[in-house]
C-alpha cells in the first residue's frame, strides 16, 4: 500500500488511528498489538503471497538473536549462518534473475524464473541484519517476544522504503514512549509536507524525466539537462517525501524515527553528499560492511579495496542492473579521488565552485542510476556534455520548461533549507515580541500542510494510481 | 495556545479523514459513470482469497475508492480550473490551451518512420483491397471516405514548441492512399476536398474531434459529386433544400468536456433541416425506432453534443425513403458517418449503417452478399486508418 493512494489516506489510516488511540495509553501492549496487526495487513495489501517471507525473516532473526547473544554456546556458528539466510533470501529474491541472465548472456543454458520481489525486502532485510549483528556485538538485548520483533521489521511507516532502524531507535520506544498532541500535530503536519513532496513535485518532475530519458534521437543538450535535473530533483522530493511521511507517522505513534536527509543538494563533494543522502543507508554500510572489513585504519591499498566493495554493494543494493553497479564504482572513485587526490586541492576553491562540482556530479550520478541500461547511459552522458542526435534545443524542453516552471521554480528553494532559514528568522522576531512571528509560527506550518494536503489528494485524484521509486529496491 | 492550536489541527484533519470514508460508505452507490471522463466508474471488487493473494483486491479496490470520493467530479473541476487560468499551463488534461481560438489535443514527441506506416499499411489495405473486389462481384461500388480529424485540420494552430504531427500525418495519409490506390481500391480524400475549398475554419469544430455540420455537407457534396460521376443518378440536397440552423444550447465538444467544459466559447451545434423533407422510417440494432435525423436536448439550456446527429454510434442503424428507384447504400466507418448520415440518406432507396466497433451479428463480407448493396462507402477519420480493428478489420469472419 503506498502512503500516496486514497485507500491509505482515507480507509487504512483513520481506521488504525481510531484503533490505536481508543486503546487507553496504559495498555501499550495493546498499542503495540494494533500497529503490528494494522502493518501486517499494510504489507498483505499487496497480496497475501508477499507476506511468508516478510514473517519467515522475522522468526528467523527473533530466534537467531536470541540464539547468538553474548553468553550462549553456538552464538558463534548461529550468528553467521543466520546472516547468509538472510543474505541469501534477499540475494535469491532480488539478484536471481540479474545473475541467470548474465549466464544466459554468456552463452550457459540456463532458464531464468519469474521470481516476485516482495516489497522493501531490501530494508527489512538491513534492519534485521543490523539486529542481529548488534545483539551478536552485545550492543542491544535480544528480544524475547517475537511480536515486538515483528514490529520493529515490519513497522508500516518505514517497512516498504526506510529510514532503516536500528533496535536503539525503535525497541525501547516499544515500552517507553509517549503519544503527545504537540507530537502528534508535528508528524501531522511532516506526513502533509512529505506527501506534498511526492505528490505535487516529484510525481510532476518525474514526467520531464520520463520524457527525456524517452527521447532517444530527439534527445538535444538542453532536454538531457533538463532531464537530469528533473530526475535529481524527483528521487529527492520523492524519497525524502516518502521519508517525511514515514517520520511524521511515526511521532504521532509517539515513535522518534532517525533523519535520512540533510538538504543533500547543498552538499560540497561527494563524499558530504553520502553524509547528507540516504543516511540511514550509508550508516549501515560504514557499521555493518565498511568498519569489520578494516575501514581507513588500514593500509591504502585495503582502503581502496573496502571503498570498492561498500560502494559496489550500495550500487547493487539499489537495483540488481550492471547501470547501479557502474553507479556505486562511480561514487567509489569520486570518494576515493576526494579522499587522496584532489580532496584538498578542492577545499580550497571558492565554495560557490564546490556546489558547482557536487552538483554535476551528483546529477550525473542519477543519470547513471535512472538509465534503463549502459547504452542509454552513454547517450544521455554524451547528450548533456555536447553530443546529442537533436542539436542543442528543442521545442519539448522548451514544452516542458512551460509546463512545469511552477514545480521547477517551487523545486529548486524547497530542496535548499530555506524552511530552517525562514524558521529561525521567524523564531527571532518572536523573541522580540512579535506577535505576528508567533502567531506565524503557530499557525503558519498547519495551515499550509492542511492546504497541501487537500491538494495533494486532488490531484492524487486527477491521476492515476503512482507507486514510490524507493518500492523498487 | 500552541496546545489548543495543535488540538484543533489535529481534530481537523481527524475529521477530514474520517468525513471521506463515510461518504463513499453513504453515496458510493449513487453515482455509476463520469460524464466528463467518458467512462464507467470503477465497482466495487468482489472480496476473494485468490485476489487477496495476489493483490489484485487492493488495486481493484484503489480504483473503487478514488472514484467514489464524494464530490469527486466538483474537486477535479476545480483543479482543472486551477491549471488553466491560475497555473496558466499550456496543456491541460491533455488539452492544448495556447492553440489560438480552438482546442487541439497534446501529442507525444515521438514519430513514427514512412516505412513503418508503409509496412502497417500492408494489412490493413490487403484487407480493403479483397473487400473491394467482393462489392464489385456483389454488383456494388466501393469508395473508402477519408477525413482529416479536427488535429490535422487544425494543425497550424498548434504553438511552435508543440508537435502537431503534421507532416508525419500527412504522410501517413498518402501513405495509405497509395496503398489502398495500389489494391485498386477509390479513396477520397476529404482532406483534399477541403483543402482545394482553401479549408474554411467553419468547417470543424473547435471544441470537438469532429467536423461541424459545414464540413459534413461540403462533404457529403463531394461524394455524391464522385458517385454521379462514376455514372450514378442520385438526387442531391442542394443548399437551396437545406437551412442550416444553429440550435440555441451551448455545446459540449470532446475537447472541452476533458476541460469540465470551463473553457469560454460560444460554439453552438448546426444541423440541416431540409425544407421538403425526405421521409424515412428508422431501425436501431433490428429494433423500430422513432428517433429523428437529429436528437435534441430537451430544454434549451441542456448542452448539446456531437451525438445530436443520429442519435450517437449504433451497431446497425437501417433507414428506408421507400424509394425503389433509387440504388441502396451501406455505410460503415466511425462517428464522423453520424453527420453525414442525415444527408447521404436522402439520395437512396435503403441506407444501411454499421458502425464495426460494435456490430457483431455477422461478417461484413456476409452482410454485404446478403444485401447486395449498390454503393457501400467506408468513412473514417485519419487516426483510424492504421487501427487494424473495428471499421478497418473488414475481412474477417
Amino acid at each position: 500500500m503506498a502512503f500516496s493512494s486514497m485507500a491509505f489516506l482515507f480507509a487504512f489510516l483513520p481506521l488504525c488511528l481510531l484503533c490505536y488511540f481508543l486503546i487507553p495509553t496504559r495498555f501499550r501492549g495493546g498499542r503495540n498489538f494494533v500497529l503490528l496487526v494494522f502493518s501486517l495487513v499494510f504489507y498483505a495489501w499487496g497480496g497475501l503471497r508477499l507476506l511468508p517471507v516478510l514473517l519467515a525473516s522475522c522468526v528467523l532473526n527473533w530466534g537467531a538473536a536470541l540464539l547468538a547473544a553474548p553468553g550462549r554456546k553456538h552464538r558463534k556458528i548461529i550468528f553467521p549462518a543466520a546472516l547468509i539466510l538472510d543474505i541469501g533470501m534477499l540475494g535469491y529474491f532480488k539478484y536471481t534473475g540479474f545473475l541467470l541472465n548474465n549466464l544466459q548472456a554468456l552463452g550457459v543454458d540456463v532458464t531464468v524464473p519469474s521470481i516476485a520481489l516482495p516489497a522493501g525486502i531490501s530494508f527489512f532485510t538491513f534492519q534485521a541484519v543490523a539486529y542481529l549483528t548488534d545483539v551478536y556485538r552485545g550492543t542491544v538485548p535480544p528480544e524475547r517476544r517475537p511480536g515486538r520483533v515483528v514490529l520493529f521489521m515490519a513497522f508500516f511507516p518505514q517497512l516498504l522504503q526506510g529510514p532503516i532502524l536500528r533496535w536503539d531507535d525503535f525497541g525501547p520506544a516499544l515500552t517507553d514512549r509517549r503519544e503527545t498532541s504537540a507530537g502528534a500535530a508535528e508528524g501531522a503536519t511532516r506526513f502533509c509536507f512529505g506527501l506534498a513532496k511526492k505528490v505535487l513535485l516529484a510525481d510532476a518532475l518525474g514526467q520531464i524525466a520520463d520524457g527525456a530519458f524517452a527521447a532517444g534521437d530527439r534527445l538535444t543538450v538542453g532536454l538531457a539537462w533538463l532531464g537530469a535535473i528533473a530526475y535529481t530533483l524527483q528521487l529527492y522530493f520523492d524519497f525524502s517525501g516518502y521519508t517525511d511521511m514515514a517520520i511524521g507517522l511515526g511521532r504521532v505513534f509517539g515513535f522518534r524515527l532517525p533523519e535520512n536527509f540533510d538538504y543533500p543538494y547543498i552538499a560540497k563533494s561527494a563524499s558530504e553528499f553520502w553524509r547528507r543522502w540516504h543516511r540511514t543507508l550509508s550508516f549501515w554500510f560504514r557499521d555493518y560492511v565498511y568498519i569489520p572489513l578494516g575501514g581507513n585504519r588500514c593500509s591504502r591499498g585495503r582502503q581502496v579495496f573496502n571503498l570498492l566493495v561498500v560502494w559496489m554493494l550500495t550500487g547493487l543494493w539499489h537495483g540488481s542492473a550492471w547501470n547501479f553497479v557502474l553507479w556505486g564504482l562511480y561514487y567509489a572513485l569520486l570518494l576515493m579521488g576526494e579522499k587522496f587526490l584532489w580532496g584538498r586541492a578542492l577545499e580550497r576553491l571558492p565554495v560557490a565552485l564546490r556546489h558547482v562540482y557536487a552538483l554535476v556530479l551528483i546529477t550525473v550520478g542519477w543519470v547513471l542510476f535512472r538509465s534503463a541500461s549502459l547504452s542509454q547511459v552513454g547517450e544521455m552522458v554524451s547528450a548533456m556534455f555536447g553530443f546529442a542526435p537533436g542539436g542543442v534545443w528543442s521545442g519539448e524542453a522548451v514544452y516542458y520548461l512551460k509546463q512545469f516552471r511552477w514545480e521547477l521554480l517551487i523545486a529548486i528553494p524547497a530542496a535548499l533549507p530555506v524552511k530552517n532559514w525562514l524558521r529561525d528568522r521567524l523564531a527571532a522576531r518572536r523573541e522580540q515580541g512579535s506577535h505576528t512571528a508567533a502567531a506565524a509560527l503557530a499557525l503558519g506550518p498547519k495551515v499550509l500542510a492542511c492546504g497541501l494536503l487537500g491538494w495533494s489528494c486532488v490531484r492524487l485524484l486527477s491521476s492515476t494510481f503512482r507507486s514510490f521509486l524507493y518500492f523498487q529496491f | 495556545m500552541q496546545k489548543f492550536t495543535n488540538r484543533a489541527f489535529l481534530a481537523l484533519l481527524l475529521a477530514a479523514l474520517l468525513a471521506i470514508p463515510a461518504g463513499v460508505a453513504r453515496w458510493s452507490h449513487k453515482e455509476t459513470t463520469a460524464y466528463y471522463e467518458n467512462r464507467t466508474l470503477a465497482e466495487r471488487p468482489a472480496l476473494t482469497l485468490s485476489s487477496l493473494w495476489d493483490g489484485s483486491f487492493g488495486i481493484a479496490f484503489e480504483s473503487w475508492y478514488s472514484d467514489h470520493i464524494p464530490g469527486r467530479t466538483a474537486l477535479l473541476k476545480a483543479d482543472t480550473r486551477v491549471q488553466m487560468d491560475i497555473l496558466d499551463r499550456p496543456v491541460v488534461n491533455d488539452v492544448v490551451m495556447e492553440a489560438g481560438d480552438v482546442l487541439v489535443p497534446f501529442q507525444e514527441y515521438a514519430e513514427q518512420t514512412d516505412a513503418e506506416y508503409a509496412e502497417a499499411a500492408v494489412p490493413i489495405a490487403d484487407g480493403f483491397g479483397q473487400l473491394n473486389a467482393h462489392i464489385g462481384a456483389n454488383g456494388g461500388v466501393f469508395r473508402y471516405v477519408g477525413f482529416p480529424e479536427q488535429r490535422f485540420y487544425f494543425a497550424d494552430r498548434y504553438p511552435d514548441y508543440l508537435d502537431s504531427h503534421e507532416t508525419e500525418s500527412a504522410a501517413a495519409d498518402a501513405i495509405f492512399a497509395q496503398a489502398l490506390a495500389d489494391r485498386g481500391v477509390s479513396f477520397l480524400d476529404m482532406g483534399a476536398v477541403y483543402e482545394a475549398q482553401g479549408n474554411p475554419a467553419e468547417y470543424y469544430s473547435t471544441v470537438d474531434h469532429h467536423y461541424n455540420y459545414y464540413g459534413a455537407y461540403a462533404a457529403y457534396r463531394a461524394i455524391l459529386d464522385d458517385l454521379n460521376a462514376a455514372g450514378f443518378d442520385l438526387p442531391v440536397l442542394t443548399e437551396a433544400d437545406i437551412d442550416f440552423v444553429e440550435l440555441p444550447n451551448p455545446y459540449i465538444g470532446t475537447r472541452n468536456r476533458k476541460l469540465y467544459n470551463l473553457w469560454p466559447n460560444d460554439e453552438k451545434a448546426v444541423i440541416g433541416v431540409q425544407r421538403e423533407p425526405v421521409t424515412f422510417t428508422r431501425t436501431d440494432n433490428g429494433q423500430p425506432s422513432s428517433r429523428a435525423l437529429f436528437v435534441y436536448p430537451q430544454e434549451a439550456y441542456m448542452p448539446t453534443t456531437y451525438s445530436l446527429y443520429m442519435g450517437g454510434d449504433f451497431a446497425e442503424t437501417v433507414l428506408e425513403t421507400n424509394r425503389p428507384e433509387l440504388p441502396d447504400a451501406l455505410i460503415f466507418g466511425d462517428s464522423f458517418t453520424n453527420a453525414l448520415e442525415t444527408l447521404l440518406y436522402a439520395s437512396f432507396d435503403e441506407t444501411h449503417i454499421l458502425d464495426l466497433r460494435h456490430y457483431t451479428e455477422k461478417s461484413l463480407k456476409d452482410y454485404i452478399s446478403e444485401y447486395r448493396p449498390d454503393i457501400v462507402l467506408c468513412i473514417q477519420n485519419d487516426t483510424f486508418y492504421y487501427t487494424a480493428t473495428g471499421n478497418s478489420a473488414v475481412w474477417e469472419d
